[in-house]
């Protein structure tokens, strides 16, 4: 038998067997994913779309590093500007800087730099030697280069100095709420259902109640339901700032406290009880936070004058400004660090007004950088809202079948049928009534809600086409295989159909992310989407629309940002064609 | 058919009844009601309005009456006592002889009064603006239809040659611009570099081209797409060969036998493509200050006037899912092959 088998036209050697084991082992199959990067490689069309949405999501990732100007510094002039082109003649101001109150024109000179994003100390000087004095000492102080201007005072013979040096975190003056033993209750209520009532009694662990006389007066801060009164110190002290009391209220009184009572006696500055009646009393847990005051710019400025003061040379104030609006979450940490690249690789250098400025002096190409970045982050984001709620809804659906997905499916269809924008846009007009309170409450800003809604609406397709593969996917074996061995539905649906209708849903989602930025465009422009002073290139179509007029026609407002949407759409769709035609498993070895 | 339809309608009212459901608890679950401004009102003024808009009733009768389809408002008409003592459960006028209003709120077509334009009812505001949008959307429509059937054949007869790319990559650079970027480059090209048209109005028809033309161009480019789709499609076929067999002209197998088959996604597309065109309009309406319903839904949407918004809102459903089952009966008779029932 063994001979019959060795000699048999089958058998092979042990070298051959342990050749071919290894060559099988090593063999690798081309996978879909890397068979459609082939492809999608080949089309040269979405190959550049695709470097070129990199290229261009890198640099608006990168936007606080760009050695740009501001995208929001406002001109503080009093009077608008016309949008200017660099590279023509400029036109002349409306007034001369030069003729303005003290403020206005050093504004304005300051202004003209563009680099908005810096502290400004501002000095008293008797002669050029102290305003120079002045400047050094800040250059030394902060380890920063420092800018001076100098500008005659309107009165006397006084020097009015600005030292400008970019712009740290720390800079800012903060006050950090610090734990203390003291804890107690608030008791909140309404006098004649008008004037708020609140009174705190604060113990310490040990029983000792808070010195109500160490306080000498109090302001109030009320968003919503929670409550934060700062308590004035009598003696102030350095370093300390007002004592904070917090404590959140079971429901809102919607009146600003009038009275505030610590530990039985009224503090100053309060209205007297009242004998009215008494509504809506509330008592809630409350706990008092020492301000711990943070060693910022003018605070170390004034400390060093005193202790080594320059001849002739008076601190006057400090003031911050910021280049752009702070981003939130995932990109701050991001953002702080780019910032701080920037100062350290360009200093206070910036480019010049490549691509002109607009009706309030803002720098176009900044804008657009910074418009795109909001641009693609709505665009991404709700269109990832869009996937979620799609795949899910369109894989239950084709999965479970039947009634149920006809009833599912129906219901798509009359959403379809609906003009949802009218309807969206009236959704966001009433929630923008809640804003407050849902900003307050759940954290959920006018963005997010934005999201959400586009999120809500651009599923539809998204459902239909998951459906459609789903249904066809439903009865392959593997499936039926995974069905057999006992494999739940989530499990099934989740570990098996989801991935494989994974190509048909990047492609569909490139083609949604256009979709929703224009969208983001549209609703922009109607005033009903991003916000001033944040960008985006809704806002920016509308500032081209609102320039355009028949004495001078400022065509770098229309042409920019269009040629910057129209491309980034473009590449957009290009991209999602390229890729349904690499992953489409109907094209499949068509080619 | 008949089925069809039926199920459509059965649709369109539970549709319609969400949409107005919805969006008529969401108005009244706002805090403070419209007439809420930074000063306090005088309290006699205030009960006032309330009264003149109902804002005093409970929220289910302001419901009801809303809806309709009776008027609550006059109760004459509903449930009177008659001269003589016995209850009368309709009346058309009164014992004195005022003729009463019956009927009321959507059911009955009325939208209420609007809450900014204080002397007007909303339905005085659509009748005044809905011709107006109207024109421009047909104007539009007309446009996109011409303009993309014809680039869409032209590119189809000669695919690959140079006017094909270039008619299909200017079909992907309209879907790709918004229309508001296309009518500032054209309001700067047409009315100040060359001054041929007005820029803004309404009234003679140089004021509808550029509208028209921006608000159609987007739906143009898509039309163009499908009829070169479409079109490529048909003239493959056997019957197309055919007709060139038989040695009728190229014109004619084309307009008279390609044509035919070649257009169906078209008509398939012309529902979103009415759909889109009213949304555009909000946009365009503003760009040209066109006095037609977008611009006034936008400015009620902004400045809270809520039955305004939702009379809009619910005429376009309206509109659009009309429109919707017309075009899905037309594509039944073009198309044999597709049937009714099969949805």
């Amino acid at each position: 038998m063994a001979d019959d088998a060795s000699t048999s036209r089958w058998a092979i050697e042990d070298d051959d067997l342990a050749r071919l084991t290894k060559e099988a082992k090593e063999f690798r199959g081309e996978s879909l994913w890397s068979d459609a990067w082939r492809r999608l490689e080949r089309s040269r069309a979405a190959f550049l779309a695709l470097l070129f949405l990199c290229a261009f999501g890198t640099l608006s990732l990168l936007a606080p590093l760009l050695p740009i100007p501001s995208p929001v510094a406002l001109s503080l002039r009093d009077e608008p500007t016309a949008p200017q082109w660099m590279w023509s003649a400029p036109e002349p101001p409306p007034r001369e800087p030069d003729k303005g109150t003290s403020a206005t024109r050093s504004v304005a000179n300051l202004w003209n730099d563009g680099w908005r994003h810096r502290s400004t100390v501002r000095f008293d000087a008797d002669s050029q030697a102290a305003a120079t004095g002045v400047r050094r000492r800040v250059a030394d102080l902060t380890g920063r280069a420092a800018i001076a201007e100098i500008h005659a005072a309107e009165s006397g013979a006084e020097l009015d100095v600005h030292v400008s040096v970019p712009l740290l975190e720390s800079d800012r003056p903060r006050v950090d709420p610090t734990p203390t033993t003291f804890t107690g209750i608030a008791t909140a209520w309404l006098v004649e259902g008008a004037r708020a009532v609140h009174s705190v009694s604060l113990e310490d662990a040990d029983g000792t109640s808070f010195e109500a006389a160490s306080v000498a007066g109090w302001s109030a801060e009320t968003r919503g339901r929670s409550v934060r009164l700062f308590l004035r110190r009598r003696t102030p002290t350095a370093g300390r700032a007002d004592w904070i009391v917090e404590y959140r209220l079971r429901e809102s009184l919607d009146a600003q406290p009038a009275t505030i009572v610590l530990n039985g006696e009224v503090l100053a500055g309060s209205e007297p009880i009242g004998d009215g009646p008494r509504t809506r009393a509330q008592t809630v847990d409350a706990s008092l936070f020492e301000g711990l005051e943070h060693d910022d710019l003018g605070r170390r400025i004034e400390a060093s004058l005193a202790a080594d003061p320059i001849e002739g040379a008076r601190y006057v104030g400090t003031r911050h400004e910021d280049g752009y609006w702070e981003f939130k979450g995932l990109l701050a940490p991001l953002d702080r660090g780019l910032r701080r690249a920037r100062i350290a690789m360009f200093g206070l250098w910036q480019t010049g007004n490549w691509m002109g400025t607009d009706g309030q002096g803002r720098d176009l190409l900044a804008r657009i950088v910074w418009g795109s970045r909001t641009s693609i982050i709505v665009g991404i984001i709700a269109s990832l809202c869009s996937l979620l709620i799609g795949v899910l809804y369109g894989s239950f659906s084709g999965y479970v079948g039947g009634r149920v997905d006809n009833v599912m499916m129906r219901i798509v269809d009359v959403l379809y049928s609906i003009p949802f924008i009218f309807v969206v846009i009236f959704l966001i007009t009433v929630v923008n009534e809640y804003r407050t309170e849902l900003e307050d409450r759940f954290g959920i800003d006018r963005e997010k809600i934005f999201f959400l809604v586009i999120g809500a609406i651009y599923w539809l397709t998204m459902a239909r086409v998951v459906r459609g593969q789903v249904l066809s996917l439903k009865n392959t074996e593997f499936i039926e295989a995974a069905r057999v061995i006992g494999a739940s539905t989530p499990r099934i649906l989740l570990a098996h159909v989801v991935p494989n209708v994974l190509s048909v849903v990047i492609v569909y989602l490139t083609l949604t992310i256009p979709a929703v930025m224009l969208f983001e465009a549209f609703l922009s422009f109607l005033g009903l989407g991003i916000e001033p002073p944040k960008v985006s290139w809704g806002l920016l179509a509308v500032d081209g629309t609102q320039a355009i007029n028949p004495l001078k026609i400022y065509w770098w407002l229309v042409v920019f940002p269009a040629a910057a949407m129209g491309s980034t759409l473009l590449a957009l769709n290009v991209l999602g064609d390229g890729l349904r035609d690499a992953l489409d498993p109907k094209l499949r070895g068509k080619h | 058919m008949l089925r069809f339809l039926l199920r459509r309608l059965l649709w369109f009212v539970i549709t319609i009844f969400t949409v107005m459901t919805v969006s008529f608890f969401l108005m009244h679950s706002v805090k403070g009601g419209p007439f809420d401004g930074e000063r306090k009102l005088d309290p006699v003024i205030e009960a006032n309005i309330k009264a003149r808009y109902h804002l005093d009733w409970p929220v289910w009768r302001q419901y009801l009456h809303y809806v309709g389809p009776f008027n609550l408002d006059d109760d004459r008409a509903l449930a009177a006592r008659s001269g003589s003592g016995s209850i009368q459960l309709w009346r058309s006028a009164t014992d004195a002889g005022e003729p009463t209003d019956a009927f009321g709120g959507v059911l009955a077509g009325d939208f209420g009064p609007s809450f900014r334009y204080k002397d007007f009812t909303v339905n005085e505001i659509l009748e005044q603006s809905l011709p107006i949008s109207a024109l421009l959307g047909l104007l539009s429509m007309m446009f996109a239809i011409a303009l993309g059937v014809s680039a869409g054949i032209a590119s189809a007869l000669r695919p690959g040659s140079g006017l094909d790319l270039s008619l299909r990559l200017a079909a992907t650079g309209g879907i790709a611009l918004p229309n508001f970027f296309i009518a500032s480059f054209l309001i700067i090209l047409l009315v100040f570099l060359v001054p041929l048209l007005p820029v803004a109005g309404w009234g003679r028809i140089q004021h509808m081209l550029l509208p028209g033309f921006c608000l159609g161009l987007v739906f143009a480019a898509y039309i163009a797409r499908l009829t070169r789709t479409g079109m490529l499609e048909t003239l493959s076929s056997d019957y197309i060969r055919t007709a060139h067999a038989k040695g009728l002209s190229s014109r004619t197998v084309v307009l008279r036998h390609a044509l035919k088959g070649g257009l169906l996604p078209v008509v398939s597309y012309l529902g979103p493509a009415t759909a889109g065109i009213l949304t555009g309009s909000l946009v365009i309406e503003r760009i040209f200050f066109i006095p037609g319903t977008g611009s006034h839904f936008i400015n009620a949407a902004t400045n809270r006037d809520y039955t305004l918004a939702m009379g809009v809102t619910i005429l376009f459903t309206v509109l659009v899912y009309a429109l919707n089952t017309v075009v899905d009966m037309a594509y039944t008779l073009l198309d044999p092959r597709i049937s009714l029932e099969d949805e």
